[in-house]
């Protein structure tokens, strides 16, 4: 009995010796597996000891050692307060292994750059119209003045379901049904996808993607066609990015322009250049004033309202700023490419 | 087109570098593609425009940059040796269809003697990058590409009975052509006939028999203006672009034709031809000059520019338009011929912004006296609706909307597709009625090419032909999910994708739409494996079906791993009204957690216990998760465990135990009663 309590005395001593000691949450667990730990506890073999005594002896030892085991274990819990946690987080062992990484889904550039555009032009108070893929030619020549049988249909090689429905070759049939439907003021784009019968080659496909600008309202003038589209085509490459405005001809629109952005490959320094072909200048969109016959066409006085319109290829602006060789990987669809974009 | 710098000269007297060239012409539209230079010449490569057939010819360059450069066209006559005999006394030219040939100019040159061009003229053969051919044709060829106007030479000793005749083609009539081929005429064509047959197709092609040879002597020049449109529809008939119907077609000058004759006429007297008495001009009705009205006022307000009048006279006479001041700073302008694009004051308008430069036009932004509130935000739903998929993992793709008809066959998609006409080739001769299709191909491509896991998506339209020949487009969404989705990292093993990942991504999309939780029945389609699919539900629509790729479908394309996709109707869901956003208090109480483990017949699908946890009675229910669900040898056959975690709140006060604990024994015996659940 007594040499319980000796050691209960003993193990006290040390215990708040050692407790008075503590600097850091560690040793307060280290401190609580020393007398309290499973197999080697002071106290747990003090435990171990108190089966061994008879029953008489158990009475009085039982008391003094859960009286002991209460102190140590309020004392403890005070230290713990004081020592806060970390101490029972596991440390880890090598932190230069890799991170857990998220897969994040990639857009596909052209709806990345699509987006991109819309924007722009968003921000400069347009919005965004829809049209179908599958039009009439009254929408997507006629209205727009191409009379029939002319050579400027060329440029625009359909793909044709019956006599009267086509697959339209340009997003400008959307501007009619705009027009039909809308008075001015108007400042709209329209992407969309557009189809031609093209054979497949590097920078040609049966289908692509388009975006149409429109801007409907008294006084507007092919400066404001110069100013918008800079302003657009700066903020899509680059302030220093330099741009020309040349002479045209779409039938929907008179005067027409052709706008060529400076060679991002080779700023006109390579005569070999494959992107520009040596001249410095990449052909980047067409635009104009919208022709009085297409006015007339929708009802709106020509005399009253005036108007700028711009059509550009995406992927063909894509492929240029993000120096895509060829246009056929847009539609091919290798996740190898694809996943590229969600770096953008 | 090509244009030489030497070749210009002889219209104008040009004094600029190579360079200074190119930036008039692109300064004025005619943009500069290449520039060749050769020892002697510099040969641009231009870009010209379906409106201005004038600049299809070396003198409407020169005319553009003499108006640019401020300088004269020189002008130059047509010295010819004459022969006794007049023209009339030589061929008798009939025009039948007056219409579709407003104009024919016809000399005789005889005495010829056909051989190979001298150095001048091959070389401008050569320059504009065709092969000379014997001086007589290559006169022709120096004349179309001088005036843009097509000169065609008949050997007149193969003119039967002298006649030219100029009518429509004849039933069943056919031409062997110059190229060497033999085509058909139909009644609509136009031709250039003799007494007997067709000798050429009107301002398309000449025929072989009446073509100039090594032994031709005597020449019938043929200078003529033909109708745009039925040229064009002749030649697209037969197939055919030449040199000559590409101008014509596009509207040749009708005042050019007998320049054209006489020009011819005078460069053959230098191979020893001798050209008949009076030109023979047919010019049934003469046309009236076009006249458009030009207001300073309209030049400015469109372009926003300022232009002294004088500029505008200056550069329109330049042009050789004839300008008449009807009141100040209002003029009526006289349109020459050899211009078919001007007919509206924006088409003179576009002549002075031209010269004036395009980047002399200031810039300026668009200005704005009011905005539109975007209306519906469909696209921006749809953007969001990608983003769910990105942090879902899959990636965007873009597929043709054409489809292989044979492939449509085999999918079934219970759509009619829609054919093409004229398709760019037989397995893109239809649309596509599915994304599935597509999004497969993807799948096998990408497979094929070290990828080990596809997830995937397309958002676009698919296409049917639906009753009454209406010609439908729907806005659709697939996806597509198989392979690996996660390879093996230190920490933790590899996971392969599932039908609940597919799942999982349409239950968040439609939250994120903010619509009810789909529902989903089971379903058969052609498309999945049987059993194996459901359809998506939006209250009792269908708005999409999502399933296991059949087996049968998938062997089509070598493809052996399982595959999961679906296929949602967005043009039906988006047109659905989301429930408003409302913002819901923060509970100010705790809620307490119950787990709940019961045994239940295997038989009961998931469905069904949702729809009775759903309906359960009890009061403070916020949620409840299956956190565990498994059969096992150890439980009572035919039963499988589950394992639901039920989440109790009050909104105004701390729950009691004694309370929830009554819930959870209510919740028991509702379970009991209407499951026949039993308790672990």
């Amino acid at each position: 009995m007594s040499t319980l309590q000796d050691k209960i005395n003993n193990y006290r001593q040390l215990f708040f010796d050692r407790a008075a000691a503590v600097k850091e949450s560690q040793q307060v667990e280290e401190l609580r597996q020393l007398f309290l730990g499973r197999k080697k506890g002071y106290l747990t073999l003090l435990f171990e000891e108190f089966k061994n005594l008879s029953p008489e002896e158990k009475k009085t030892a039982g008391r003094v050692l859960n009286e002991f085991k209460t102190e140590i274990q309020s004392k403890l819990s005070e230290l713990e307060k004081n020592f806060p946690v970390s101490g029972t987080i596991t440390p880890i062992e090598d932190l230069t292994l890799p991170g857990r990484q998220l897969y994040w889904g990639a857009p596909h550039p052209i709806t990345l750059f699509e987006r991109k555009i819309e924007n722009i032009f968003i921000s400069m108070g347009f919005s965004v119209e829809e049209g179908p893929e599958i039009e009439t030619d009254y929408y997507n020549f006629e209205a727009l003045n191409f009379p029939p049988d002319h050579p400027a249909r060329d440029s625009w090689d359909t793909l044709y379901i019956n006599d009267k429905l086509l697959l339209r070759t340009h997003t400008s049939p959307v501007q009619i049904r705009v027009m039909e439907k809308k008075k001015p003021p108007l400042r709209i784009i329209i992407p969309g996808r557009v189809f031609r019968r093209e054979t497949p080659d590097p920078t040609h496909l049966p289908m692509f993607y388009q975006v149409e600008g429109l801007v409907v309202d008294k006084g507007i003038t092919f400066a404001h066609l110069k100013g918008t589209l800079e302003f657009f085509l700066k903020a899509l490459f680059g302030e220093k990015i330099r741009l020309r405005f040349r002479p045209s001809f779409f039938p929907f629109t008179e005067p027409s322009a052709e706008v060529d952005i400076e060679c991002i490959v080779c700023r006109g320094q390579n005569p070999e250049c494959r992107v520009c072909g040596g001249s410095g200048w990449k052909e980047i969109l067409g635009s104009g004033m919208v022709d009085p016959q297409v006015f007339k066409n929708v009802n709106i006085d020509p005399e009253i309202y005036s108007g700028w319109a711009f059509g550009l290829g995406i992927d063909r602006t894509a492929m240029f700023a993000f120096q895509i060789p060829e246009m056929r990987y847009f539609y091919e669809n290798d996740l190898r490419f694809i996943r590229q974009f969600n770096r953008k | 087109m090509k244009i030489c710098y030497s070749w210009l000269k002889e219209f104008i007297d040009l004094s600029l570098s190579p360079e200074e060239l190119a930036d008039c012409l692109n300064q004025i539209g005619l943009m500069v593609e290449t520039i060749k230079k050769t020892d002697e010449d510099i040969i641009y490569d231009i870009e010209t425009y379906a409106n201005r057939p004038d600049t299809l010819g070396h003198l409407g360059v020169a005319r553009e940059i003499a108006t640019l450069l401020g300088l004269p066209i020189k002008t130059r006559s047509w010295r010819v040796q004459m022969l006794e005999e007049a023209t009339t006394d030589l061929i008798d030219v009939q025009i039948q269809e007056p219409l579709l040939c407003p104009r024919y100019c016809g000399l005789v040159v005889k005495g010829l003697k056909v051989g190979p061009s001298p150095e001048w003229l091959r070389k401008r053969i050569e320059a504009i990058g065709l092969r000379p051919i014997n001086n007589v044709v290559d006169v022709s060829n120096y004349v179309c590409f001088s005036l843009a106007q097509p000169i065609h030479t008949f050997d007149l000793s193969r003119i039967e009975g002298g006649q030219i005749k100029i009518r429509k083609a004849r039933k069943g009539e056919c031409l062997r052509t110059l190229e060497g081929s033999q085509v058909e005429l139909t009644p609509e064509m136009l031709v250039i006939a003799d007494q007997n047959k067709p000798l050429a197709v009107a301002g398309v092609i000449g025929g072989e028999e009446s073509g100039i040879t090594e032994t031709t002597t005597d020449v019938f020049i043929e200078s003529a203006n033909f109708n745009p449109t039925s040229i064009r529809q002749t030649a697209k008939k037969l197939g055919l672009s030449t040199d000559a119907s590409y101008r014509f077609e596009r509207g040749a000058d009708i005042n050019a034709a007998p320049v054209g004759a006489s020009m011819t006429a005078s460069v053959l007297c230098e191979f020893g031809g001798r050209v008949s008495q009076g030109l023979f001009d047919a010019y049934p009705m003469p046309r009236r000059p076009k006249t458009v009205n030009l207001r300073l006022k309209k030049i400015n307000g469109l372009l926003g520019i300022t232009v002294e009048p004088d500029f505008v006279v200056r550069t329109l006479t330049g042009l050789g338009l004839k300008l008449k001041e009807q009141n100040e700073n209002f003029w009526i302008a006289e349109i020459p011929t050899f211009r078919v694009d001007l007919e509206r004051e924006a088409d003179l308008i576009e002549e002075i912004a031209r010269f004036y430069g395009y980047d002399r036009i200031p810039s300026q932004v668009t200005p704005a006296n009011s905005f539109t509130l975007p209306g519906e935000r469909k696209r921006e739903r749809i953007w969001g609706l990608r983003e769910i998929l990105f942090h879902h993992g899959f990636d965007e793709v873009i597929n043709f909307s054409f489809a292989d008809p044979e492939k449509e066959q085999l999918w079934q998609s219970g759509f009619q597709a829609i054919k093409l006409q004229n398709p760019v080739s037989s397995k893109m001769s239809v649309l596509r009625t599915s994304l599935l299709p597509g999004l497969v191909e993807n799948a096998v491509w990408n497979f094929n090419r070290e990828a080990e896991g596809v997830h995937i998506f397309e958002v676009g339209n698919v296409y049917s032909l639906e009753q009454d020949n209406l010609h439908r487009e729907r806005l659709k969404l697939g996806i597509l999910t198989g392979g690996l989705r996660s390879q093996r990292t230190w920490k933790q093993p590899e996971q392969e994708t599932d039908f609940f990942v597919l799942k999982g991504a349409i239950e968040d999309l439609f939250t994120y739409l903010g619509y009810d939780s789909p529902s989903f029945e089971p379903i058969e389609h052609p498309f999945f494996q049987s059993g194996q699919s459901l359809e998506v539900l939006l209250k009792q629509d269908t708005v999409g079906l999502i399933g296991l790729l059949k087996t049968d479908l998938a062997r089509n394309y070598d493809l052996e791993r399982p595959v999961f996709c679906a296929e949602i109707d967005l043009a039906e869901l988006l047109q659905r009204q989301p429930r408003p956003f409302k913002f819901q208090a923060i509970p100010k109480f705790p809620g307490i957690s119950r787990d709940l483990s019961f045994l239940i017949d295997a038989a009961i699908p998931y469905q069904q216990i949702k729809q009775q946890l759903e309906k359960l009675p009890v009061p403070y229910l916020e949620k409840f998760t299956i956190y565990d669900r498994f059969q096992r040898k150890s439980l009572v056959p035919g039963t499988i465990s589950y394992s639901v975690r039920f989440f109790f709140r009050h909104s105004d006060r701390t729950l009691q135990t004694e309370e929830v604990d009554r819930i959870i024994q209510e919740i028991i015996s509702q379970l009991k009663s209407s499951l026949k659940i039993t308790l672990r």
